[in-house]
């Protein structure tokens, strides 16, 4: 049974020599790796959908050096310590995913462990970020999810200045509130703002789940028309399918429809022309 | 600068916030109550929560009284204005309990 269905994931490995810190992920059972010895039987039985999270340099290079002969296939790896950028290809090669800091300053990071295991284990996980680095070369930040590690790659100019001046710190980076803010310095953006702007996938799924709870009565008609299953031509000839769009998208409200359209609305989706407007 | 609604120790503990956020989806004027993963918009200018999930009946009732008591949703509709000028709040609207 998978440790997060939402998510993909199997197993969790954390590798790590402090004691306390693997506590954080006990909800997710992890398979704990404080030795190098240990590594060789980890990655025996780890699958595709397995996720290692490292927070030790040496155990992810004794991992790397391993790995380099048996060539296996892992799901997704967090490498949360300044990683040897030179060990990026065979990582890449290891995992399907991986996310990594750049280095020990402020400008890469991942969330706390105890709020780390709880967005790798929540429903919305694609939606929250999990850590992510900055590029000032490229002037660009990438955000990793909580689902198994997906970037998101966003620019330096969609963090504008708010209304009273403050300015995002792109030297001072975290992913903070369990993944729903991004901070950058004193200046804080909301993860879904971010996704909104940067993700066409997002916005399609939001603007579904909007236009469903949308409490409008054309709102109301959409949502009766597709239980139905007609399509706008179908109301045809006795109402346009333009008139049933306009209705739909507000632009003809509902005291401005005729009557005798409204009946024929009610009779073509077979209810009572006055709970029209209440599904 | 983000405005945090300061929130009772019991509430901060158990890891509740109330913020408005440099930057924050556009529409309309907001203020985000987050809880772990979870958050809820609640519209600045009709006092409803914007969104069906999560389900509105999971934030305490103590939180709503006082995100809607008096002051503070004078001065939530003001760190709105401060920081998205461009689409204000035109009216407060009244203490809902």
């Amino acid at each position: 049974m998978p440790l997060s269905a939402a998510q993909n994931i199997d197993s969790l490995t954390v590798l790590d020599r402090a004691k306390k810190r693997p506590l954080c992920f006990s909800r997710m059972r992890p398979e704990m790796v404080s030795t190098k010895s240990q590594i060789p039987k980890s990655i025996s039985h780890a699958t595709k959908n397995s996720l290692y999270v490292s927070y030790d340099k040496d155990l992810t290079e004794a991992l790397v050096k391993h790995s380099v002969s048996i060539h296996p296939s892992l799901g997704a790896g967090l490498f949360n310590h300044a990683l040897d950028p030179r060990w990026i290809p065979a990582l890449n090669k290891i995992f399907q995913r991986i996310a990594f800091k750049t280095d020990e300053r402020r400008e890469s990071g991942f969330l706390p462990p105890e709020e780390l295991a709880e967005v790798l284990q929540a429903d919305n996980g694609k939606d929250l970020f999990i850590g992510g680095s900055v590029d000032t070369t490229t002037k660009t930040i990438t955000l990793w999810r909580g689902n198994s590690l997906e970037p998101l790659t966003v620019p330096f100019s969609a963090f504008i200045p708010a209304g009273d001046g403050a300015q995002p710190d792109f030297s001072d980076f975290s992913v903070t509130d369990y993944g729903q803010t991004v901070r950058l310095g004193d200046y804080e953006a909301a993860v879904d703002a971010i996704l909104y702007e940067n993700d066409s996938d997002y916005r399609r799924r939001i603007s579904k789940r909007r236009l469903q709870e949308e409490q409008t009565f054309g709102a109301s008609i959409r949502r009766l028309r597709k239980q139905r299953g007609l399509r706008r031509e179908e109301f045809e000839p006795t109402i346009s399918a333009k008139t049933v769009a306009r209705i739909e998208q507000g632009k003809q409200k509902q005291h401005q429809v005729r009557n005798k359209t409204l009946e024929a609305l009610a009779e073509r989706l077979q209810v009572e022309p006055e709970k029209l407007g209440t599904f | 600068m983000t405005f945090t609604l300061k929130l009772p120790a019991g509430l901060r503990k158990a890891q509740w916030k109330v913020k408005i956020r440099d930057k924050e989806t556009c529409e309309p004027p907001h203020v985000t109550v987050i809880y772990r993963t979870k958050s809820w918009r609640i519209n600045l200018r009709t006092g409803e929560f914007m969104d069906e999930k999560p389900s509105p009946s999971e934030v305490p009732r103590q939180i709503l009284r006082l995100v809607k008591e008096k002051n503070n949703w004078n001065r939530l509709c003001k760190e709105w204005d401060n920081l998205y000028p461009s689409n204000p709040v035109p009216h407060a609207p009244e203490k809902e309990e």
